[in-house]
């Protein structure tokens, strides 16, 4: 019996025994045990040592303004504008890390439609909002003009570099298909001492949509009357000759491949890659062949500004660049085919979150934000100009209330 | 109510999630016709039928006609498979009559052909822009156009970016579907066939051409229109070759515009209501094309019985 009962204890003792062995005692988990601890701790230790650092930067960096903003700005539009966007988009995100702006590429078209049915905060377009666009919005919105571009007419033709000259005139016989041959009389009497090759010229254009091509086809209607009847101008032209090629990039691209071609290019492109591609000069209202630079296009700005634009409210449906100095002899030292495009939202805001962040953004863009475009190759806007988009921006409003404050709007 | 492990009732469940997983396609596609229907009703209303046979497409006058972009997607298509399809059938017939089967060559071949259809068109937009553009420019079309130049469709100035080198891009995209469907036509022929034809002392092109071809003729005929259906929607690479000028000219030299290309070249810009509906009733257009070739085609490769395996 005592036998028995000493058999069966020692078996209870052993089956015990084996339980606590397996709970507390196996190698592999307790290994795993002390991996997963000294993990936890580690991920502990960074998380205090990220919010110290972070604490600590908070504290010792100055703040750039009183307060911050926050929340999520929705800007849709030009595609032409999408680099310089982008970056103001980073560089203002990084002033301002609360606020996130999107900026959806998708076209001027599709930014004024978004603005219209007030999807977007900010819409962006190459070419001012036509009388019919204008009577689609539900109510007034502000026109402001954030930055400047350019139409240069860039060619392939072996042997010459930079600065063969046109003028308007010849330009648009050019694209009319009127002058069909490089040496013709027209051409070669405003470049005597350049040999210019027997050779028919292939034109080339855009294929896409473009504020680009507004610009230039607005150019060629000031200058030749048959080009104003016959194709006037649009973002979409109906081009009497030439090949379309898709994007700015796809214009240089078929340049660069066909020998004797021209076609019309956005000047980033020329600024970025000045060897790939020789472009002319275009004679101006003074009677200057101007070969256009960051100087010239700023200058034509300054000088269409000067001849007076219309209040940030007003339509903007008229205003060009181009028209005003294409009769101005004052403006010695301007580039005739020079463009704005445009930001635009509504005049009385309806959220003043949403306000707040519209106005912080668009002060910084024609503000501050000029010079951080000057350093990637854009043109800053010129002082008048500026001065006017400060005071548009000044006009917009929440509840009849002016949105800008010397916090929102530095230095106003 | 779905009690485990009753089997009737899982059934049923499935069978609902399938059906509407089938309805739900349908439904997909009776939408898209219907959205597009419905948004170049402003443009179907103006220009009626005209619309499919005026060849004005002027932005700023409001003027739209799709005739040049009809003309356009047409021709280059057909160019494509004037090209293409040879190539394709030369392809299935070397993989299933001139090498084994089911050999490492035939199978190794027959990948890569395959791994064409697998690179994005835009890749092929690229190297149609920057090399071949340029190379059928210098190589075929200044030759043909210098000594053929007489004939309409070799005349003009050949510049490298026009319907001609679309049409070869295109014959270069359609070659895996062509290929790959010609040759599931050609296998399908009944060796007995050929064997008939080798006892009478055939040579091995008649047997190809009087046994293997008659037999899968519809089956390689519905290839060709199948790669009809991929040319007639493609987008990305024809843009950026075709050099997009909306005029219609027998010279195969000359620049043109496709359906497909006036769409993604100007719908992002496009302002204006009637401006966007024409480009919408452009896309209603090809829609229609497209979903007519390919219900040819299905209808021909059913009458066979044709496995597609693409």
């Amino acid at each position: 019996m005592l036998e028995m009962k000493n058999r069966i204890s020692e078996k209870v003792r052993f089956t015990s025994g084996e339980i606590s062995k397996f709970i507390f005692c196996p190698k592999g988990i307790r290994r795993a045990l002390a991996k997963t601890t000294l993990a936890i701790a580690l991920i502990v230790l960074m998380a205090i040592a990220g919010v110290a650092i972070y604490l600590f930067q908070a504290n010792s960096q100055p703040q750039p303004q009183k307060y911050q903003l926050q929340g999520t700005l929705n800007i849709a539009g030009s595609t032409l504008v999408f680099p310089l966007m982008n970056s103001w988009t980073f560089a203002y995100h990084q002033l301002y890390p609360g606020v996130t702006v999107n900026y959806n590429s998708i076209g001027s078209g599709g930014g004024i439609a978004q603005i219209t049915a007030r999807t977007v905060d900010i819409g962006a377009t190459d070419a001012p909002l036509t009388s019919a666009q204008y009577s689609a919005l539900p109510a007034t919105v502000v026109t402001i003009p954030e930055s400047i571009s350019a139409v240069v007419p860039a060619y392939n033709l072996p042997g010459i570099k930079n600065g063969l000259k046109f003028t308007g005139d010849v330009l648009a016989r050019i694209f009319l298909g009127n002058i069909t041959n490089w040496d013709d009389p027209a051409i070669a009497s405003l470049n005597p001492g350049i040999s210019l090759p027997n050779h028919a010229i292939t034109v080339v254009h855009r294929s896409d949509g473009s504020g680009t091509m507004y610009a230039f086809t607005n150019f060629l209607a000031d200058s030749n009357s048959q080009w104003r009847s016959k194709v006037g101008y649009s973002i979409t032209p109906n081009w009497p000759t030439g090949i379309g090629c898709k994007g700015n990039e796809g214009v240089a691209g078929c340049i660069e491949n066909t020998p004797y071609s021209i076609g019309p290019l956005e000047i980033a492109y020329v600024i970025e890659n000045p060897s790939l591609i020789s472009y002319g000069a275009v004679k101006n209202a003074a009677g200057n062949f101007i070969l256009a630079n960051l100087t010239n296009i700023a200058a034509a700005a300054q000088a269409g500004a000067s001849v007076g634009l219309p209040a940030g409210n007003a339509s903007w449906t008229h205003v060009s660049i181009i028209d005003n100095i294409f009769n101005d002899t004052s403006a010695a030292n301007a580039y005739p085919i020079t463009t704005f495009t445009y930001l635009v939202t509504y005049q009385q805001q309806t959220s003043k979150t949403q306000g707040m962040l519209v106005v912080s953004f668009l002060w910084w863009v024609v503000n501050s934000g000029q010079q951080a475009g000057a350093s990637l190759g854009y043109i800053p806007l010129p002082q008048n100009v500026v001065s006017l988009d400060d005071a548009t921006i000044k006009s917009i409003t929440y509840n009849g209330i002016p949105i800008c404050t010397p916090s929102l709007c530095p230095g106003s | 109510m779905f009690r485990s492990g009753n089997k009737i009732d899982k059934d049923s469940i499935v069978k609902v999630i399938a059906s509407a997983a089938a309805l739900s396609v349908i439904a997909i596609l009776l939408a898209i016709g219907y959205e597009l229907y419905t948004n170049s009703l402003p443009s179907i209303s103006k220009f009626g039928l005209s619309f499919l046979w005026t060849s004005n497409w002027d932005v700023s006058k409001g003027e739209f006609g799709a005739l040049p972009f009809i003309y356009g997607t047409l021709l280059t298509s057909g160019i494509a498979l004037l090209i293409g399809l040879p190539i394709s059938v030369g392809v299935a017939l070397f993989l299933t009559e001139e090498v084994k089967r089911s050999g490492r060559l035939s199978q190794s071949i027959g990948t890569f052909v395959e791994l064409l259809a697998a690179i994005p068109s835009v890749i092929y937009g690229l190297w149609g822009l920057f090399f071949l553009s340029p190379f059928l420019k210098n190589y075929v079309e200044i030759p043909l156009n210098r000594y053929l130049g007489f004939i309409p469709f070799f005349s003009g100035t050949p510049f490298g970016l026009d319907f001609f080198t679309a049409g070869v891009i295109l014959a270069i995209m359609i070659i895996p579907t062509v290929s790959a469907i010609s040759r599931e036509a050609i296998r399908a022929v009944p060796n007995n066939q050929r064997e008939a034809m080798l006892s009478l002392g055939a040579t091995k092109w008649e047997v190809i051409s009087k046994a293997v071809f008659p037999y899968a003729r519809s089956g390689i005929f519905a290839a060709a229109i199948l790669g009809l259906a991929r040319a007639v929607g493609e987008t990305m690479a024809v843009t950026m070759v075709i050099g997009n000028v909306p005029s219609i000219s027998l010279s195969l030299f000359s620049g043109g515009y496709t359906l497909a290309a006036v769409i993604a070249n100007q719908f992002t810009e496009a302002t204006g209501k009637l401006y966007i509906s024409s480009l919408i009733e452009i896309g209603l257009v090809l829609f229609l094309i497209a979903l007519v070739v390919n219900v040819i085609a299905r209808a021909l490769l059913q009458r066979h019985q044709i496995v597609i395996r693409v």
